[in-house]
């Protein structure tokens, strides 16, 4: 469905197109389909859902691929069409902001009151989550809400910097810096918790 | 009686900002002058270079767990609708 839909808003925009912005669309941007691919399974949770977003930011970069301006960062430009989309259809779905301002209290300032745990329990942990399975990785973070979700994908997978995270979620910085601090400890909390069922050593032996 | 081991405890205060601004850190935000100070406190500081050390494994065990290739058919559709694109184009 949105497969032919796409395809059809490809070969309108195509009559604009040059060859050579047709090829250099083919060896520039095709070669990031598995990077967008695997952002956007972490942003729609579901195989069919991701491809039909990666396809849709495709036809999208396609169309206004004459607005990139060469020799700038086209990684970026391409996450942000993936993420204005990916956002779009959430808000449309859900009929609801993206956003919950005040789910966003601005606590990353703040210190963690885990950090009276003492070191030698924190290698431990740090450990832990060295031998943790990846499919554990993974699960617990599809586990966390859509907003946190996304920031700590773009910032700890993607390495995007905390403003351009912030300019692809449309949202001021501080937010992401809240989303992924609570990201991250929801994530710690989680894989301590997995690995305490699995008997991996985060406690401090006494 | 005096603590004779001194070494691995840093004046609270720098822990205090270490901790406050360590994921900053850990994803390079912090401009060259405040990253110098960070780095050269957990040089001295057991506990906070431990928390260091879980944050930076977290980050890596997440780049490392989140890698996918995207379907073989989502690669093809792509493909053939930027070959029907282009076809149209050039007849």
């Amino acid at each position: 469905m949105t497969g032919i839909a796409t395809a059809t808003r490809l070969d309108s925009e195509a009559m604009s197109k040059s060859n050579d912005t047709h090829t250099r669309f083919v060896n520039d941007a095709l070669p990031y389909t598995d990077q967008l691919y695997a952002a956007a399974m972490r942003m729609t949770r579901n195989p069919a859902d991701a491809s039909d977003l990666v396809q849709e930011t495709f036809a999208k970069a396609y169309a206004a691929f004459d607005s990139y301006t060469q020799g700038t960062n086209l990684k970026a430009w391409l996450y942000r069409i993936q993420t204005n989309t990916f956002i779009n259809q959430y808000r449309k779905a859900k009929r609801q902001p993206f956003q919950n301002p005040l789910e966003e209290l601005e606590d990353w300032q703040i210190g963690d009151s885990d950090s009276i745990t003492s070191t030698h329990s924190r290698s431990a942990e740090a450990e832990a989550i060295d031998r943790m399975p990846s499919g554990i990785v993974k699960d617990s973070l599809q586990q966390l809400s859509v907003d946190r979700r996304m920031v700590v994908y773009l910032v700890d997978v993607e390495g995007f910097s905390y403003q351009e995270t912030a300019d692809m979620m449309e949202t001021p910085v501080g937010t992401v810096m809240s989303r992924l601090h609570r990201g991250r400890k929801q994530l710690r909390e989680m894989l301590a918790g997995y690995a305490a069922q699995q008997g991996m050593k985060t406690e401090e032996k006494q | 009686m005096t603590t004779g081991e001194t070494q691995g405890v840093a004046p609270a205060s720098d822990c205090q900002r270490a901790k406050r601004e360590l994921e900053e850190y850990i994803h390079g935000e912090l401009c060259a002058a405040d990253a110098g100070d960070i780095r050269r406190h957990l040089e001295t500081c057991d506990d906070c270079n431990a928390e260091h050390t879980v944050g930076v494994t977290l980050t890596n065990a997440l780049k490392g767990a989140c890698k996918e290739a995207a379907p073989e058919e989502l690669r093809d559709s792509i493909m053939n609708a930027l070959r029907r694109a282009q076809a149209e184009h050039q007849g």
